[in-house]
Protein backbone atom coordinates (compact mmCIF):
# COMPACT_ATOMS: atom_id res chain seq x y z
CA UNK A 1 0.00 0.00 0.00
CA UNK A 2 1.38 3.34 -0.96
CA UNK A 3 1.88 5.54 2.04
CA UNK A 4 3.27 8.70 0.51
CA UNK A 5 4.33 10.24 -2.79
CA UNK A 6 6.45 13.34 -3.16
CA UNK A 7 7.74 15.58 -5.93
CA UNK A 8 10.96 17.41 -5.19
CA UNK A 9 12.37 20.12 -7.43
CA UNK A 10 15.90 20.41 -8.68
CA UNK A 11 17.02 22.54 -5.77
CA UNK A 12 15.60 19.94 -3.40
CA UNK A 13 12.61 22.14 -2.72
CA UNK A 14 9.38 20.21 -2.11
CA UNK A 15 6.79 20.74 -4.82
CA UNK A 16 4.18 18.25 -3.74
CA UNK A 17 3.90 15.89 -0.79
CA UNK A 18 0.83 13.77 -0.25
CA UNK A 19 0.35 11.00 2.25
CA UNK A 20 -2.33 8.40 1.87
CA UNK A 21 -2.77 6.99 5.35
CA UNK A 22 -4.51 8.66 8.23
CA UNK A 23 -2.64 6.88 10.95
CA UNK A 24 0.96 7.70 10.25
CA UNK A 25 2.60 10.85 11.33
CA UNK A 26 3.01 13.18 8.36
CA UNK A 27 6.24 14.51 9.76
CA UNK A 28 7.84 11.09 9.84
CA UNK A 29 6.98 10.60 6.18
CA UNK A 30 8.42 13.98 5.29
CA UNK A 31 11.57 12.98 7.10
CA UNK A 32 11.82 9.73 5.17
CA UNK A 33 11.39 11.59 1.91
CA UNK A 34 14.04 14.08 2.91
CA UNK A 35 16.54 11.36 3.76
CA UNK A 36 15.90 9.64 0.48
CA UNK A 37 17.03 12.78 -1.36
CA UNK A 38 20.54 12.12 -0.11
CA UNK A 39 20.42 8.64 -1.54
CA UNK A 40 19.26 10.01 -4.87
CA UNK A 41 22.15 12.45 -5.01
CA UNK A 42 24.57 9.72 -4.12
CA UNK A 43 23.26 7.42 -6.84
CA UNK A 44 23.51 10.16 -9.42
CA UNK A 45 26.98 11.31 -8.51
CA UNK A 46 28.62 7.97 -7.90
CA UNK A 47 27.37 5.58 -10.52
CA UNK A 48 28.07 1.98 -9.61
CA UNK A 49 29.25 -0.12 -12.50
CA UNK A 50 27.12 -3.04 -11.42
CA UNK A 51 24.07 -0.95 -10.73
CA UNK A 52 21.64 0.61 -13.17
CA UNK A 53 23.22 2.54 -16.01
CA UNK A 54 23.93 6.20 -15.67
CA UNK A 55 21.14 7.30 -17.92
CA UNK A 56 18.16 5.60 -16.37
CA UNK A 57 15.34 7.75 -15.14
CA UNK A 58 14.07 5.08 -12.76
CA UNK A 59 16.44 4.75 -9.81
CA UNK A 60 14.85 1.74 -8.20
CA UNK A 61 14.70 0.87 -4.55
CA UNK A 62 16.55 3.58 -2.69
CA UNK A 63 16.65 2.05 0.73
CA UNK A 64 14.43 -0.06 2.93
CA UNK A 65 13.63 1.23 6.43
CA UNK A 66 11.89 -0.67 9.23
CA UNK A 67 8.44 -0.69 7.68
CA UNK A 68 8.79 1.08 4.38
CA UNK A 69 10.37 0.78 0.99
CA UNK A 70 11.34 3.94 -0.82
CA UNK A 71 11.58 4.16 -4.61
CA UNK A 72 13.04 7.01 -6.58
CA UNK A 73 12.75 8.43 -10.10
CA UNK A 74 14.76 11.27 -11.57
CA UNK A 75 13.76 13.22 -14.65
CA UNK A 76 16.01 15.02 -17.11
CA UNK A 77 15.07 18.31 -15.54
CA UNK A 78 16.38 17.09 -12.18
CA UNK A 79 12.92 16.76 -10.67
CA UNK A 80 12.67 13.80 -8.32
CA UNK A 81 9.67 11.65 -7.60
CA UNK A 82 9.75 9.67 -4.34
CA UNK A 83 7.40 6.82 -3.54
CA UNK A 84 7.06 5.35 -0.05
CA UNK A 85 5.23 2.07 0.25
CA UNK A 86 4.58 -0.55 2.89
CA UNK A 87 4.13 -3.43 0.46
CA UNK A 88 6.55 -6.25 0.97
CA UNK A 89 6.41 -7.78 -2.47
CA UNK A 90 6.34 -4.98 -5.00
CA UNK A 91 7.07 -5.82 -8.60
CA UNK A 92 9.55 -3.65 -10.45
CA UNK A 93 7.22 -3.36 -13.42
CA UNK A 94 4.44 -1.98 -11.24
CA UNK A 95 6.61 0.73 -9.80
CA UNK A 96 7.94 1.71 -13.22
CA UNK A 97 4.41 1.88 -14.53
CA UNK A 98 3.40 4.00 -11.55
CA UNK A 99 6.21 6.45 -12.14
CA UNK A 100 5.45 6.69 -15.83
CA UNK A 101 1.85 7.69 -15.13
CA UNK A 102 2.92 9.97 -12.33
CA UNK A 103 5.39 11.67 -14.64
CA UNK A 104 2.72 12.31 -17.23
CA UNK A 105 0.38 13.77 -14.58
CA UNK A 106 3.24 15.97 -13.38
CA UNK A 107 3.95 17.25 -16.90
CA UNK A 108 0.31 18.18 -17.33
CA UNK A 109 0.29 20.01 -13.99
CA UNK A 110 3.45 21.95 -14.82
CA UNK A 111 2.15 22.95 -18.27
CA UNK A 112 -0.50 25.02 -16.55
CA UNK A 113 0.33 28.64 -17.44
CA UNK A 114 -0.73 29.74 -13.98
CA UNK A 115 1.73 27.45 -12.31
CA UNK A 116 4.90 29.19 -11.19
CA UNK A 117 7.92 26.94 -11.64
CA UNK A 118 9.54 26.36 -8.27
CA UNK A 119 6.40 26.88 -6.25
CA UNK A 120 4.20 24.10 -4.89
CA UNK A 121 1.76 22.40 -7.19
CA UNK A 122 -1.71 23.50 -6.14
CA UNK A 123 -3.79 21.95 -8.88
CA UNK A 124 -6.74 19.90 -7.69
CA UNK A 125 -6.79 17.98 -10.95
CA UNK A 126 -3.26 16.84 -10.28
CA UNK A 127 -4.19 15.73 -6.77
CA UNK A 128 -7.13 13.75 -8.12
CA UNK A 129 -5.08 12.11 -10.83
CA UNK A 130 -2.42 11.16 -8.31
CA UNK A 131 -4.93 9.56 -5.98
CA UNK A 132 -6.40 7.63 -8.91
CA UNK A 133 -2.96 6.35 -9.87
CA UNK A 134 -2.21 5.43 -6.26
CA UNK A 135 -5.47 3.52 -5.90
CA UNK A 136 -4.92 1.57 -9.08
CA UNK A 137 -1.39 0.72 -8.00
CA UNK A 138 -2.75 -1.00 -4.93
CA UNK A 139 -5.25 -2.98 -6.96
CA UNK A 140 -2.89 -4.22 -9.62
CA UNK A 141 -0.29 -5.58 -7.24
CA UNK A 142 -2.88 -7.21 -5.00
CA UNK A 143 -4.33 -9.13 -7.96
CA UNK B 1 -5.57 15.06 -23.26
CA UNK B 2 -4.25 15.98 -26.68
CA UNK B 3 -6.23 18.70 -28.34
CA UNK B 4 -4.87 20.33 -31.46
CA UNK B 5 -5.17 23.73 -33.05
CA UNK B 6 -4.41 24.73 -36.59
CA UNK B 7 -0.95 26.03 -37.33
CA UNK B 8 -2.25 29.27 -38.80
CA UNK B 9 -3.85 30.06 -35.44
CA UNK B 10 -0.51 29.67 -33.72
CA UNK B 11 1.24 31.85 -36.28
CA UNK B 12 -1.45 34.53 -36.02
CA UNK B 13 -1.14 34.48 -32.24
CA UNK B 14 2.62 34.95 -32.42
CA UNK B 15 2.38 37.74 -34.96
CA UNK B 16 -0.25 39.50 -32.88
CA UNK B 17 1.78 39.06 -29.72
CA UNK B 18 4.83 40.71 -31.25
CA UNK B 19 2.76 43.48 -32.76
CA UNK B 20 0.87 44.21 -29.50
CA UNK B 21 3.99 44.31 -27.39
CA UNK B 22 5.80 46.54 -29.87
CA UNK B 23 3.07 48.98 -30.70
CA UNK B 24 0.71 49.02 -27.75
CA UNK B 25 2.22 47.84 -24.50
CA UNK B 26 5.75 49.12 -24.76
CA UNK B 27 5.42 51.42 -27.73
CA UNK B 28 8.44 53.60 -26.99
CA UNK B 29 10.59 50.99 -25.36
CA UNK B 30 11.52 48.27 -27.82
CA UNK B 31 14.07 46.84 -25.40
CA UNK B 32 11.46 46.23 -22.75
CA UNK B 33 9.11 44.71 -25.32
CA UNK B 34 11.89 42.41 -26.48
CA UNK B 35 12.69 41.33 -22.96
CA UNK B 36 9.04 40.68 -22.15
CA UNK B 37 8.57 38.57 -25.26
CA UNK B 38 11.73 36.65 -24.46
CA UNK B 39 10.48 36.03 -20.92
CA UNK B 40 7.24 34.59 -22.26
CA UNK B 41 9.31 32.34 -24.50
CA UNK B 42 11.40 31.31 -21.52
CA UNK B 43 8.40 30.03 -19.61
CA UNK B 44 7.01 28.25 -22.68
CA UNK B 45 10.36 26.58 -23.33
CA UNK B 46 10.60 25.54 -19.70
CA UNK B 47 7.24 23.80 -19.79
CA UNK B 48 7.67 22.35 -23.27
CA UNK B 49 10.96 20.76 -22.36
CA UNK B 50 9.31 19.02 -19.39
CA UNK B 51 6.69 17.63 -21.71
CA UNK B 52 8.98 16.62 -24.55
CA UNK B 53 11.59 14.90 -22.45
CA UNK B 54 8.99 12.79 -20.71
CA UNK B 55 7.57 11.30 -23.86
CA UNK B 56 8.72 7.86 -24.75
CA UNK B 57 11.28 7.67 -27.50
CA UNK B 58 10.52 5.49 -30.52
CA UNK B 59 12.16 2.18 -29.79
CA UNK B 60 14.87 1.06 -32.21
CA UNK B 61 17.10 -0.91 -29.92
CA UNK B 62 16.67 -4.67 -29.93
CA UNK B 63 17.37 -5.23 -26.28
CA UNK B 64 14.28 -3.51 -24.93
CA UNK B 65 12.16 -5.87 -22.88
CA UNK B 66 8.61 -6.12 -24.17
CA UNK B 67 6.03 -4.38 -22.01
CA UNK B 68 8.26 -1.47 -20.97
CA UNK B 69 8.05 1.99 -22.46
CA UNK B 70 11.48 3.49 -22.46
CA UNK B 71 11.61 7.11 -21.52
CA UNK B 72 14.40 9.30 -22.64
CA UNK B 73 17.65 8.51 -20.86
CA UNK B 74 19.18 11.32 -18.87
CA UNK B 75 21.66 13.54 -20.67
CA UNK B 76 25.26 12.95 -19.81
CA UNK B 77 26.66 16.24 -21.02
CA UNK B 78 25.83 19.53 -22.68
CA UNK B 79 26.26 18.19 -26.18
CA UNK B 80 23.59 15.56 -25.56
CA UNK B 81 21.18 18.22 -24.36
CA UNK B 82 21.88 20.42 -27.39
CA UNK B 83 21.36 17.44 -29.69
CA UNK B 84 18.05 16.81 -27.98
CA UNK B 85 17.08 20.42 -28.71
CA UNK B 86 18.16 20.05 -32.33
CA UNK B 87 16.33 16.83 -32.98
CA UNK B 88 13.42 15.99 -30.72
CA UNK B 89 12.52 19.40 -29.36
CA UNK B 90 12.72 21.10 -32.74
CA UNK B 91 10.62 18.31 -34.32
CA UNK B 92 7.96 18.81 -31.68
CA UNK B 93 7.82 22.52 -32.35
CA UNK B 94 8.44 22.81 -36.06
CA UNK B 95 8.03 19.28 -37.47
CA UNK B 96 11.61 19.28 -38.71
CA UNK B 97 15.08 19.06 -37.24
CA UNK B 98 17.82 21.63 -37.14
CA UNK B 99 19.72 21.57 -40.41
CA UNK B 100 23.18 22.34 -39.17
CA UNK B 101 24.89 22.35 -35.77
CA UNK B 102 28.30 23.90 -35.26
CA UNK B 103 30.32 24.31 -32.10
CA UNK B 104 33.59 25.80 -31.08
CA UNK B 105 33.94 23.22 -28.31
CA UNK B 106 34.24 26.01 -25.83
CA UNK B 107 30.61 26.50 -24.98
CA UNK B 108 29.23 28.17 -28.10
CA UNK B 109 26.82 26.34 -30.38
CA UNK B 110 25.36 27.59 -33.64
CA UNK B 111 22.05 26.05 -34.67
CA UNK B 112 21.03 26.72 -38.21
CA UNK B 113 17.55 26.25 -39.55
CA UNK B 114 17.27 26.84 -43.28
CA UNK B 115 13.53 27.15 -43.37
CA UNK B 116 12.29 28.58 -40.09
CA UNK B 117 8.61 27.87 -39.99
CA UNK B 118 7.41 30.92 -38.13
CA UNK B 119 9.13 33.30 -40.55
CA UNK B 120 8.28 31.47 -43.74
CA UNK B 121 5.42 33.83 -44.47
CA UNK B 122 7.09 37.09 -43.56
CA UNK B 123 7.65 39.73 -46.15
CA UNK B 124 9.28 43.10 -46.06
CA UNK B 125 7.28 45.96 -47.44
CA UNK B 126 9.23 47.63 -50.27
CA UNK B 127 8.68 51.23 -49.21
CA UNK B 128 8.91 54.10 -51.67
CA UNK B 129 10.93 56.25 -49.22
CA UNK B 130 14.24 56.23 -51.01
CA UNK B 131 13.17 56.28 -54.62
CA UNK B 132 15.49 59.19 -55.28
CA UNK B 133 18.66 57.18 -54.91
CA UNK B 134 19.57 53.77 -56.20
CA UNK B 135 18.36 50.96 -53.98
CA UNK B 136 21.18 49.94 -51.71
CA UNK B 137 21.25 46.22 -50.97
CA UNK B 138 22.38 46.92 -47.43
CA UNK B 139 19.25 48.92 -46.64
CA UNK B 140 17.17 45.99 -47.80
CA UNK B 141 19.02 43.78 -45.38
CA UNK B 142 18.57 46.30 -42.61
CA UNK B 143 14.85 46.45 -43.19
CA UNK B 144 14.65 42.67 -43.18
CA UNK B 145 16.67 42.51 -39.98
CA UNK B 146 14.51 45.10 -38.27
CA UNK B 147 11.28 43.49 -39.31
CA UNK B 148 12.26 40.06 -38.14
CA UNK B 149 14.35 40.79 -35.07
CA UNK B 150 11.33 41.27 -32.84
CA UNK B 151 9.87 38.00 -34.05
CA UNK B 152 13.01 36.13 -33.14
CA UNK B 153 12.95 36.95 -29.45
CA UNK B 154 10.22 34.45 -28.72
CA UNK B 155 12.02 31.42 -30.20
CA UNK B 156 15.22 32.54 -28.48
CA UNK B 157 13.33 32.55 -25.20
CA UNK B 158 11.95 29.10 -25.89
CA UNK B 159 15.42 27.70 -26.46
CA UNK B 160 16.80 29.42 -23.37
CA UNK B 161 13.92 28.09 -21.25
CA UNK B 162 14.34 24.56 -22.49
CA UNK B 163 18.11 24.54 -21.94
CA UNK B 164 17.91 26.05 -18.49
CA UNK B 165 15.33 23.47 -17.47
CA UNK B 166 17.81 20.81 -18.58
CA UNK B 167 20.39 22.37 -16.31
CA UNK B 168 22.36 24.53 -18.76
CA UNK B 169 22.24 28.26 -18.07
CA UNK B 170 22.87 30.07 -21.33
CA UNK B 171 22.24 33.11 -23.48
CA UNK B 172 20.64 32.77 -26.87
CA UNK B 173 20.77 35.22 -29.74
CA UNK B 174 19.40 34.95 -33.24
CA UNK B 175 20.60 36.05 -36.60
CA UNK B 176 18.88 36.02 -39.95
CA UNK B 177 20.45 35.99 -43.38
CA UNK B 178 17.70 35.95 -45.99
CA UNK B 179 14.00 36.24 -45.83
CA UNK B 180 12.08 33.87 -48.07
CA UNK B 181 11.98 35.25 -51.56
CA UNK B 182 11.04 34.18 -55.03
CA UNK B 183 12.57 35.08 -58.31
Amino acid sequence: MIVCVAVVGHQNNPLYIQSFTEADDALKLHHIVHCSLDVVDERVNNPKKSGPTLNETFLGLLYPTENYKVYGYLTNTKVKFILVTTDLDVRDADVRNFFRRFHSAYVDAVSNPFHVPGKKITSRTFAERVSTIVKSFGLSSAG
Amino acid sequence: MGREVSESCVESLLTEMVSSYCTRFYADKPDLAARRIEAIGYQVGHQLSERTQSEPKPVYEANIKPGYTMERPRFSDHLEAIKFICKDFWSELFKKQIDNLKTNHRGTFVLQDNKFRWLSRMSVDPSPENTGSAQDPSTDENKAAQATSMHLYFPCGIIRGALSNLGIPCAVSADISNLPACE
